[in-house]
């Protein structure tokens, strides 16, 4: 029996139903379902559209746009330095690591040199929110999968962080923490206790939430093979971050094009051998010991220093000073009503967030506002494979497909 | 260009060559080296030049160094010679300009916060360009701040004394209000002797005051710069139509700026002839009506003897009920329209559209009936050109310019400018004849005061006077040998000693004017109110045509006989067709070709000719019944002339009256149906100015509550009417117009039309010359003694300027009669007094104050105002050519109450 | 792989061995304090930091910090701030926000604001709890700018010290915009910082 003919027998299943001869013979097709925007695992509002033979994926279609706010037109709409909370919108979950790829880009077009101790505080913080990001990414993907203690384990240490966070800056989780040439706040003293505590306490939380997946026949069972992507497919696709790394691609923008502390501080770069999502798993719990010996490294190396680049012509003075010095009030009100004057030219800078490559290309022409400026955001990226990704699984794996890639909606669409 | 530009501008100054950053560069000898290198595109920061005026060199910021000099130099105040090397960029140069700007900064207070300039100030740029962080003994100056002025604030903590203001005012106004003085150790700025700022008030010192040292008080405190949007726009006060950018914020206009300001330093100074880009105290100060208080928000339709707010829809379905049962019961001649040339040229052209394929009538007028139609008119027949033929250009590089009966600084300000700069730059003799006191002839090299309406017997004067030196130009005159001995024989029983008897003048002062005139390259006569509102404006208008045509000054380059206007858009009223003998483009109305091309045009047919009728006849038609309903969009006759017209009695014999307008005026408030309109800050269209240059109006705020531009309005009562007029936006109207009258947008630039006397002298000059020049007998048997005049004020224009606050807290009605002093202290009058003035048309009580701009023997009373009633004391004598009413002048007698 | 090894390795999956392990975990957890606590009974200690509702100070003499010089507005990303500026009738020639309001639906809470200030008269207090079922009434005035302001003062001024717009000094206090007076009588003494 063909499969078509199957399907025609399941329709026909009561012959004894009074119009069952009248029935005309029923259209086979591919299914299609939507997916999505309102489902739970789709982390936000994203649309695929999944034409199923049964219950294999034979096409997905990814739908985005749902989340769609602009934000790249709105950055042509305020001043360089107004656009930073803007960024803390994109990838809400990592809010620390937008603002430092968008602050590198423009200091970047600037010319812009960062203070030491600002780098290591910029490292720190990044790393601090990698293992936000690579904590939510963990629990929210078990919890896809069904694994759901995991997703609590994993939120009780974030909440340490969040709450450092707030601390460090005022919140949790739109922080606009850095600035163009610098930092806004130093770490006090009980924030440095506070860290360096949960450095110790962390690593075996690592392993706790370990015990649950690492073994589990289940997780095993849903990750293993799933969405394999082959090394030269995830390089063609542009993919970045752990999902290329899963592949056996060792790339890491922090090793390779290296920026702020990164080049002062050692660590592994985890690299995955199959390319499935059992892999990408593993390199993101080994990523977060590594982020742990960053952080503990960059503590034991920071010096005391100036925490702001001292350009007055791009950034602010200290606000004491606006109160007695003309030229300091001068300097504020230039600032913050046109901003600085960015030299003409086109730039785009790459930052390894925990996604993936976070990018941003801006084209100025001068003046305080870009004139174009373009974010690489990862997730949108990862999701053009994901048809390709998909191909021949069951439905139940797009949960894990989309999960793997660590999407977040609001970097996708933007 | 230049610190002196030559006084010819036929003759180039020689030309020299000099390196500036290692390249050579041509430039003309003598100018500022400070232009030469703007001249290449490089921009040196300097916070007291401005290429409007002779650089002063006070800021220290232009500093280059010069080959074979230790120290820097002052690229402004040096002139550029001949191998000079020069070099604009460096390390030194930066330092050296820093330390400049530190000098302003270290007695600047902490203002930013507060200061209206912040956001648009050359020393913030200054100070944040080159990155002063450390300033050491910084100092307060702690001087109090200057409120006594009502539109300006002088706050000299903030001043850096770059002298803009006061090189402005001297240089460029030649008004001279503002001066140095030191006060408290520092040098200040003061109004001329530290006395309460009193002048023109045309804010050009607020313009090119760098810093906020010289605020608004109009805009003061309100907002900072960033926060406004601004749109570029054309001033609808008078027909100089200034550009200006009106700066708005959400419905409110906050301030209007002009082009002139320290931000545009850098120009050509040759190229200021075109306007200097400041606009007047009208312009700048006059913007509060557009969201006034008092502006109408909805339709009023009266019900019995009030009138009641109804929406549109309801008012137009009453409105187009009534105009129909008219229409069908007495016929298309009984409906009447009259428009203002405040509208743009879109709605002017609408409008008698409306009027004519709407309505099928033609009886239609616009406001240029007031005295400019006397000028198209005249200048038509003579030189078959309706509008001036020179422009600002020619009118600043004249070499000699008459100024007849106008007093241009007070109803054009921006051209009196130019006929300033002919006087500084140009070094033309001006030669005034007035009957006041004007301020151009203060700086007038041939100040002729006259008596009261005896202007046209001065040009006839002037004609004679050229005849009798032989000063004709035999190359004009010699194609038309009969034309001239029409005018000989005209003017032969004219005798100068009569007429100087009559005017006042001294025979020698005929001579004078007409030989300078007469032997000038580049002459212009320009005639203001004293002709054109004037009896026998046309006629005066076609003398002067004649006095240009013997001195061979018709159709030469830079020379003509010119006008100016009062209200924005009176010449496009007349190039659009709103009057009963034009159709658009000044195309004759029975003209059987145009008519033909309009109807096809138009799809409709036109009413027949003969059937229109001008403003007067129109309100005679109102009066006897003929007309039954009138259409006014924007006039007001009942406020503007005098009672003797009976408006009233005409307004209210009709059965319809529909007023549109921003405001309910006096004739508003009789109407029955009143639709309220937008000003020209809500709508978009064009403005011909007096030039005949074609304006962009430009929307800059949403329309005030539910009032509608004209163009809309009417396109929506057309419709109603039967008409299909597809207008979506203005943009749709002036498509129309282009198509219609190809050229005439032309980018903003009139078409150069060389005029052409030939036609009107070899037909009809001989026969009307002789009547022109017929000495009437002197008027000078007055029974009265005084002559009353009415007139513009600097401050006002029109009815609209009173609906501005600001204006009117700068020029209040006094309900005083303006009188020379000598005349006061001969009747024992004090300032304040009352007095009983009468006229042969009645008598009124007012108090009197002294002026200094008028001439003894007369009186003055501003037009604006009506408060009392000076205009019902006028006689109105209507042109028997042209139907223009004036109504501006009369004998009175002054005696005390 | 050994034989012990391999025994272990299928004594463990037939007896789900990870499911043991787990269960470690997780027992030794129920023995664990909450985590979690009881909101709104008990409240999160909030840290100075914490950018939370706007508010508008005064100097300790009650007087307006505010000199309405609309930078709060230019600096604002969100655009939620709308400054209304006059001359202040009371003291003819200085200026003040005759309007002040702040959309906090719009607001983002990303502190420019207070950066911006060139007074520190903006402040974030730890208020968060303002929600309502009138919309409209998040639109924030200035009367309740500055009721805020009076009743989170201390709040305020901490969230100055900590992001370094204000030191907690005397001298601090002093600053303060100092007026052109009016030529026709003056109205205040010269500030020492400024003289």
């Amino acid at each position: 029996m063909t499969f078509e003919d199957q399907r025609t027998t399941v329709y026909k299943i009561n012959p004894e139903h009074p119009e069952s001869e009248t029935l005309p013979t029923l259209r086979t097709e591919e299914l299609l379902l939507n997916m999505g925007p309102q489902h739970p695992s789709t982390h936000g509002v994203l649309k695929v559209i999944l034409e199923l033979e049964g219950e294999r994926l034979v096409k997905s279609t990814p739908v985005m746009g749902y989340l769609h706010r602009g934000v790249e037109k709105l950055a042509e709409d305020g001043t360089y330095h107004q656009f930073i909370p803007h960024t803390d919108r994109l990838d809400y979950v990592c809010a620390m690591y937008n603002n430092f790829a968008y602050c590198r880009a423009v200091e970047k077009l600037l010319n812009l040199q960062v203070p030491e101790r600002a780098e290591y505080l910029r490292t720190i913080v990044a790393e601090v929110q990698r293992i936000i990001g690579h904590q939510f990414w963990l629990s929210a993907q078990a919890l896809d999968i069904g694994a759901m203690t995991v997703f609590f384990y994993c939120f009780r240490d974030r909440e340490i962080l969040l709450d450092w966070f707030d601390e460090l800056c005022g919140a949790r989780l739109t922080t606009s923490w850095y600035r163009i040439g610098g930092v806004e706040r130093d770490l006090t003293p009980s924030l440095i206790d506070k860290l360096k505590q949960f450095l110790d306490y962390f690593p075996p939380k690592i392993d706790e939430y370990q015990v649950f997946l690492e073994r589990n026949r289940i997780w095993l069972g849903r990750t293993k093979g799933v969405a394999v992507i082959s090394a030269e497919d995830a390089v063609n696709f542009g993919l970045s971050g752990p999902v290329l790394r899963g592949s056996g691609v060792d790339y890491d923008l922090r090793k390779y094009e290296p920026y702020s502390a990164y080049p002062k501080c050692e660590f592994n770069v985890p690299v995955g051998k199959n390319g499935d999502t059992y892999d990408r798993y593993w390199i993101r719990v080994m990523e977060l010991y590594e982020s742990v010996k960053i952080i503990r490294q960059c503590l034991d190396q920071m010096q005391d220093g100036p925490i702001m680049a001292d350009v007055p012509s791009v950034t602010l003075p200290p606000k004491e000073r606006v109160f007695t010095n003309l030229e300091s009030m001068i300097q504020q009100f230039k600032l913050f009503s046109q901003g600085f004057d960015a030299p003409p030219g086109e730039i785009y800078c790459g930052t390894e967030a925990h996604k993936g490559e976070l990018g941003f290309y801006i084209v100025s022409t001068g003046g305080g506002k870009p004139y174009r400026l373009k974010i690489r955001a990862p997730s949108f990226v990862h999701m053009g494979a994901f048809d390709h990704m998909a191909r021949g699984y069951m439905i139940s794996d797009a949960c894990t497909i989309f999960g793997t890639y660590d999407i977040v909606m609001g970097e996708c669409d933007r | 260009m230049g610190l002196k530009p030559a006084t010819n501008p036929d003759v180039e100054a020689a030309t020299i060559e000099l390196s500036i950053d290692g390249k050579s560069v041509t430039a003309r000898d003598g100018v500022s080296l400070y232009d030469v290198i703007a001249m290449t595109g490089k921009i040196i920061p300097a916070m007291c030049y401005h290429y409007t005026f002779d650089p002063f060199g006070s800021c220290g910021m232009c500093l280059v160094m010069q080959e074979g000099k230790k120290a820097p130099v002052r690229s402004c105040t040096a002139k550029a010679a001949a191998g000079m090397v020069i070099r604009t960029e460096g390390e030194d140069l930066f330092l050296a300009r820093k330390k400049a700007v530190e000098k302003h900064l270290s007695v600047h207070p902490l203002d930013c916060p507060v200061c209206d300039a912040d956001g648009h100030c050359e020393l913030q740029d200054m100070a944040f360009q080159h990155g002063v962080t450390n300033l050491a003994n910084a100092k307060q100056k702690f001087i109090p701040e200057d409120t006594r002025s009502p539109v300006l604030d002088f706050n000299m903590n903030r001043c850096i004394a770059c002298a803009e203001c006061i090189n402005v005012c001297k240089d460029v106004l030649m008004i001279d209000a503002l001066q140095f003085m030191k006060k408290g150790g520092f040098n200040q700025v003061v109004a001329k002797g530290d006395l309460a700022l009193d002048c023109e008030f045309c804010g050009d010192c607020l313009a090119v005051c760098p810093v906020g040292a010289i605020t608004n008080k109009f805009s003061k405190y309100l907002y900072k710069p960033w926060q406004m949007r601004k749109t570029t726009t054309t001033c609808n006060y008078c027909g100089d139509g200034c550009q200006l950018y009106l700066e708005t914020k959400d419905e409110e206009v906050v301030r209007v700026t002009s082009p002139l300001s320290w931000k545009n330093k850098w120009g050509d100074r040759s190229e200021t002839a075109k306007g200097h880009g400041g606009i007047c105290v009208r312009g700048r100060f006059g913007f509060e009506y557009l969201d006034s208080k008092s502006r109408l928000t909805q339709p009023l339709v009266r019900e019995g003897n009030r009138l009641v707010q109804k929406p549109w829809l309801e008012t137009m379905h009453q409105l187009v009920d009534r105009v129909t049962e008219i229409k069908d019961k007495y016929g298309a001649d009984a409906i009447g329209g009259l428009v203002t040339a405040r509208c743009t040229n879109e709605e002017l052209y609408l409008f008698q559209k409306l009027m004519r394929t709407g309505f099928g009538t033609n009886q239609l007028d616009s406001s240029a009936r007031y005295g400019h139609m006397n000028f198209v008119l005249a200048s038509k027949q003579a030189v078959g050109l309706g509008r001036m033929p020179n422009d600002w250009e020619d009118l600043t590089k004249a070499k000699a310019i008459i100024l007849f009966g106008t007093n241009i600084t007070e109803t054009n300000p921006l051209t009196a400018v130019r006929i300033k700069e002919a006087i500084r730059v140009y070094k033309a003799q001006v030669m005034t004849f007035d009957s006041a006191i004007t301020n151009i002839a203060k700086l007038a090299s041939h100040p002729l005061l006259i008596k009261p309406g005896t202007e046209g017997a001065v040009i006839d004067g002037l004609v004679k006077a050229t005849i009798d030196q032989d000063l004709v130009d035999e190359g004009a005159v010699g194609k038309h040998p009969q034309a001239l001995e029409a005018l000989k024989s005209a003017v032969e029983d004219v005798s100068l000693e009569r007429l100087a008897a009559q005017t006042g003048l001294p025979v020698e002062a005929f001579r004078e004017v007409a030989a300078i005139f007469a032997e000038s390259t580049r002459s212009i006569i320009l005639c203001g109110e004293g002709i054109v509102r004037r009896t026998n404006g046309y006629q005066n208008v076609l003398k002067l045509m004649d006095l240009a045509w013997i001195t061979g000054k018709l159709g030469r380059a830079g020379c003509g006989v010119n006008t100016v206007t009062e209200e924005p858009n009176e010449q496009g009223a007349v190039d659009m067709g709103a009057a009963p003998e034009f159709l658009p483009g000044q195309a004759r109305f029975d003209d059987p070709a145009v008519r033909d091309r309009f109807s096809k045009a138009w799809e409709a047919s036109l009413p027949p000719v003969g059937s229109g009728a001008r403003l007067i006849e129109i309100l005679k038609r109102s009066k006897s019944g003929q007309i039954k309903a009138l259409y006014i969009l924007g006039e007001n006759p009942l406020a503007t002339l005098p009672a003797s017209m009976e408006v009233r009695a005409a307004l209210e014999r009709l059965e319809l009256l529909v007023v549109q307008d921003p405001f309910l005026t006096e004739t508003g408030k009789l109407a029955h149906f009143v639709l309220p309109a937008c000003t020209y800050a809500e709508k978009d269209g064009t403005f011909t100015n007096l030039e005949g240059r074609v304006l962009r109006v430009r929307q800059a705020m949403d329309p005030l509550g539910e009032s509608l531009p004209d163009w809309h309005i009417m396109t929506a009562f057309a419709n109603a009417m039967g008409c299909r007029w597809e207008y979506q936006s203005a943009n749709d109207v002036q498509a129309e117009i282009m198509k219609l009258l190809p050229g005439y947008y032309n980018l903003g630039q009139p078409r150069k039309v060389v005029p052409v006397p030939d036609q009107y002298l070899s037909n009809d000059f001989a026969a009307g010359v002789k009547a022109r020049y017929q000495q009437r007998p002197p008027s000078g048997e007055h029974t009265r003694p005084f002559s009353l005049s009415m007139g513009q004020l600097l401050v006002h224009s029109g009815k609209l300027s009173t609906q501005a606050p600001g204006l009117i807290k700068i020029a209040p009605n006094t309900e005083k009669l303006r009188m020379n002093i000598r005349d006061m202290e001969r009747l024992g009058l004090q300032d304040g007094a009352k007095v009983r003035l009468t006229s042969d048309r009645g008598s009124l009580q007012l108090g009197v104050q002294p002026d200094q701009s008028v001439a003894p023997g007369t009186c003055f009373f501003p037009e604006h105002f009506n408060e009392p009633p000076v205009k019902d004391l006028m006689p109105v004598s209507v042109d028997a050519t042209t139907g223009v009413p004036s109504f501006k002048q009369i004998w009175v007698s002054i005696e005390q109450a | 792989m050994s034989v012990a090894a391999l025994t272990k390795k299928i004594l463990q999956a037939a007896l789900f061995y990870e499911i043991v392990d787990a269960m470690k975990v997780t027992f030794r957890h129920m023995l664990h304090r909450p985590m979690t606590f009881q909101y709104p009974r008990e409240q999160r200690t909030i840290p100075d930091t914490h950018r939370g509702a706007l508010g508008l100070l005064r100097y300790d003499d009650g007087r307006e910090r505010c000199v309405g010089c609309d930078l709060c507005e230019a600096a604002c990303p969100s655009h939620c701030i709308k400054v209304i500026s006059a001359e202040d009738p009371a003291r003819p020639l200085q200026r003040y926000a005759s309007e002040f309001y702040i959309d906090i639906t719009k607001c983002v809470f990303c502190g420019y604001c207070v950066e911006a200030c060139p007074v520190n008269a903006l402040a974030m207090t730890k208020m968060y709890e303002y929600s309502t079922h009138d919309k409209r009434s998040l639109l924030f005035d200035k009367q309740r700018l500055y009721d805020i302001g009076e009743r989170h003062l201390d709040d305020g001024k901490k969230y100055l010290y900590a992001h370094n717009q204000e030191k907690n000094v005397e001298q601090s206090r002093e600053y303060r915009y100092y007026f052109p007076q009016s030529v026709q009588k003056s109205t205040q003494p010269p500030p020492k910082h400024l003289s």
